[in-house]
């Protein structure tokens, strides 16, 4: 053994010197490290599961989202639709209106023209019996041949043609 | 591209002609050319060198200013230097001071390190580095023992460190060279030696760890751990045969305990004091390059002795604190 350089002092020596670094490092360096190295670990399964559940909550507000965005659409499809029909209704309604109008009117225009045709031949008739009258009057007046016949009726029709002209 | 390469041919080349220098001018070339070796050759010394005696106060190493009484008992300090300490008192020696510088050198480095750390910021600089150690220290031992890893984990992160900073200190260019001169320019001592070098350091780590394999194992067991060495179930129940060799069992289980000690001492000793003879003679032989790569495998065996080292402790700690069957179990 002293040979080998076997030293007992010496042992002890290294013994106390292992010991104190043995002690030092576990104080100073292992377990202030190692807590770290708890803590980051713990801070890091926290934060996975922080992450999970976010992801969780985000998914259902995705799908909240979805679901009102798909709710949304219909009712705007629905409100669309509802104006499309509004829509057609009222222009149904304005061309049945305006049909019925210029019906109306057209109705109304023939009618007039009747009475205006009415009126024309009432004056007509009336103004008929005073040309009859007058043709007439003249007739009793004058001989009856055929020549003067002619001229009082050409008389007459002239002078109630101009009467009219005058009239108008 | 072709700078790199070029500088990587310029690398090779100057190697080979290093080597081919050291080849002839070494101690196999000069066997030819028949001159002297360029390097002596080398003498090995098993105990360390005594650097500083503090009870007679005769500082060996610490005399450059004084060669000529150096020189005197030049004979006289070799012998006493390389032969023997002084048997009974403490001395400095060379290894001695290198575990010191070690010790320092983990201390600073390491405390100094996990100064910086903060839970919640991510690990920068050098403390990331000390922190990358320390958790892939404690990953292998959460590997090997479990969850009891927090427990064990300071005796084996401090002998996995020391082992390994004093084995690779002695790789450090210059570290060894370190030396004290007597007139005629012979080394007279060395101020430096890598503490794994000297047996008592790696007995001292041996005891240590024994120490601590058989704490855990009676605070874990109680006074049951020692049930495993000394079995007489077997024998008190009557039966003979069983009996005996379940006490010759426990025989051995005890041999073994302290076996380990002496199996620890010299397996890193031993490995230590190779690496330095197998520097020393590839220097001596083929002085230069050839001995670089033989730095390399120094590095590796480093890791390695110091790995089995704290691996086979915390190994041996999980054997004992692990309940074994009972004396009086049948099987």
């Amino acid at each position: 053994m002293e040979a080998l350089g076997f030293h007992w002092p010496s042992l002890i020596a290294y013994l106390l010197n292992f010991t104190i670094l043995l002690i030092v490092l576990t104080k100073f360096a292992y377990k202030p490290i190692l807590k770290i190295l708890d803590e980051r670990s713990s801070n890091i399964k926290d934060s996975l599961e922080l992450a999970d559940k976010v992801r969780e909550e985000s998914a259902q507000q995705q799908a909240q989202l979805d679901d009102q965005l798909v709710e949304a659409r219909k009712q705007g499809q629905s409100i669309i639709e509802d104006a499309r029909s509004a829509a057609e209704k009222l222009s149904d309604q304005e061309r049945e209106k305006s049909k019925k109008e210029a019906e109306e009117f057209l109705v109304k225009a023939k009618n007039d023209i009747e009475r205006e045709r009415d009126s024309a031949m009432d004056e007509l008739r009336s103004n008929f019996g005073g040309l009859a009258v007058s043709a007439a009057e003249q007739i009793i007046q004058r001989s009856l041949d055929e020549n003067t016949h002619k001229d009082i009726i050409d008389n007459v029709l002239e002078n109630a043609f101009t009467d009219k002209t005058e009239e108008s | 591209m072709s700078l790199n390469k070029s500088l990587v041919y310029g690398f090779g080349v100057a190697l080979l002609a290093l080597f081919v220098v050291g080849f002839i001018v070494g101690a196999i070339g000069s066997k030819f050319t028949d001159s002297n070796p360029f390097l002596k050759k080398p003498e090995v010394h098993l105990p360390p060198q005594l650097i500083y005696d503090p009870f007679t106060s005769d500082a060996h190493g610490d005399s450059h200013d004084d060669h000529s009484k150096e020189s005197d008992g030049h004979g006289a300090h070799e012998k006493d230097g390389h032969h023997g300490l002084p048997p009974n008192h403490f001395v400095i020696t060379n290894t001695l001071i290198s575990s010191w510088i070690a010790t320092l050198i983990l201390i600073l480095v390491l405390v100094l390190g996990a100064r910086g750390g903060r839970s919640d910021r991510e690990p920068k600089g050098f403390y990331n580095i000390i922190e990358s150690i320390i958790s892939a220290l404690y990953g292998f031992a959460e590997g090997v023992v479990g969850d009891n890893a927090k427990k064990f984990f300071p005796l084996f992160a401090t002998i996995f460190l020391f082992v390994l900073v004093n084995a690779w200190l002695g790789l450090i260019p210059i570290y060894q060279s370190l030396s004290t001169f007597d007139s005629e320019g012979h080394i007279t001592g060395h101020f430096l030696r890598p503490a794994g070098t000297d047996l008592n350091m790696p007995l001292a780590l041996a005891i240590v760890s024994f120490i601590f394999v058989e704490y855990w194992g009676i605070k874990t067991l109680g006074f049951g751990y020692f049930g495993k060495f000394f079995r007489f179930g077997a024998l008190l129940k009557g039966k003979i045969f069983e009996g005996i060799v379940d006490f010759f069992v426990g025989i051995l289980e005890l041999l073994s305990e302290f076996i380990r000690l002496v199996s620890f001492t010299f397996r890193l000793f031993g490995n230590m004091t190779a690496g330095e003879i197998l520097l020393l003679m590839t220097s001596f032989l083929i002085p230069f390059a050839f001995s670089l790569p033989f730095y390399g495998l120094e590095l590796l065996v480093g890791v390695i002795q110091s790995l089995i080292f704290s691996a086979l402790t915390l190994v041996f700690v999980t054997m004992a604190i692990e309940p074994h069957h009972d004396e009086g179990e049948d099987h």
